[in-house]
């Protein structure tokens, strides 16, 4: 799966999420860019992602990731 | 003095945790009219080692009528209960409030609501007569303080029976019976199968002890406001916390 795949289906995710049909993400979006990105909706992204590519994070790969391009190379190695 | 023991949601992790608890070293005599819905069978290894303590009833709470026939058969073939303990509830799913799902809203007030309510009223009769009773719902640290995100659901249920045991509790006060909850944070029992394991294992990681509760931590609590000696606590809500929700 190339890199901009993942980033739509992950786009998606964010756009379902936060109730922004217009959301645009890039590899430096952060939670400091989106007003209601806080721990819980953090939690909400990654349980759909990991739905909609089938895989299963733990807690520790998660717990550092700094922005989407992070969660976009954690995604990319876990559906390699 | 040997008591019957109502549970409600008794197949449950907590549920069959009690059990044991209220049944080691009871009293000959002592009986648990125990309600499952579909799984009864999870009560098996209980029955053979308390042989003739537990009776086992297959119930539906989400239905009205069922209920009321499970009243009318408890109280035609069985002792009156001393102490009824409520714990059914559909599992917690996490939903933001535009995907609430009403019927599933309205099936879980049945269940743990609108049941609660017409069990209330099968046992507290005899509990009046008799001067003594205790009753006990099961909340959760989610009525305590702010709630998280997407619970709606769960927490109105949950406060639903926080009112309905402060009421029950002043109005049954003089009659020697309490009425109080448990309200356990995050517990690691089948409860949680449609919990996501990122939020179980968050969950675990902010509370101040480092992990979830388990029922071996709550029965205890439970058994606590179930016991003779717990006659002067009512209408109270004890976490079971870990510290991680302060009343």
């Amino acid at each position: 799966m190339t890199e901009q795949a993942i980033l739509d289906a992950v786009q998606e995710i964010f756009r379902d999420n936060f109730d922004d049909d217009t959301l645009v993400i890039t590899r430096s979006t952060c939670a400091d860019d989106i007003e209601d990105w806080d721990s819980l909706e953090q939690i909400n992204l990654l349980t759909a992602i990991e739905k909609k590519f089938s895989i299963k994070f733990k807690l520790a790969d998660v717990r550092d990731l700094k922005n989407v391009g992070d969660l976009l190379d954690l995604v990319a190695r876990m559906t390699a | 003095m040997a008591y019957t023991y109502l549970i409600s949601g008794a197949t449950s992790d907590v549920g069959r945790a009690l059990i044991e608890r209220l049944l080691k070293d009871a009293p000959e005599g002592t009986l648990v009219l125990a309600q499952g819905c579909g799984d009864v069978d999870k009560l098996a290894p209980l029955c053979q080692a308390y042989p003739g303590m537990i009776r086992p009833f297959d119930v539906d709470l989400s239905d009205p009528y069922k209920v009321d026939t499970f009243c009318q058969v408890l109280a035609s073939t069985c002792p009156a209960p001393t102490h009824f303990i409520h714990l059914p509830a559909l599992p917690v799913v996490n939903t933001k409030f535009k995907a609430f799902d009403e019927p599933r809203f309205a099936k879980d007030m049945e269940i743990q609501v609108h049941s609660a309510v017409k069990l209330c009223k099968a046992v507290l009769p005899a509990m009046t007569k008799a001067k003594f009773g205790r009753i006990l719902f099961i909340q959760t640290s989610y009525t305590l303080g702010a709630p998280p995100k997407n619970t709606a659901a769960y927490v109105m249920a949950k406060q639903a029976l926080g009112g309905l045991c402060k009421s029950l509790a002043v109005e049954y006060a003089r009659f020697g019976i309490t009425v109080n909850c448990v309200a356990p944070s995050m517990m690691e029992t089948h409860f949680l199968k449609d919990t996501p394991d990122l939020i179980v294992q968050a969950s675990a990681a902010d509370n101040p002890m480092g992990r979830n509760a388990t029922p071996a931590d709550v029965v205890p609590a439970m058994a606590f406001l179930l016991s003779d000696e717990a006659g002067f606590i009512t209408g109270v809500t004890l976490p079971v916390t870990g510290g991680s929700a302060l009343a």
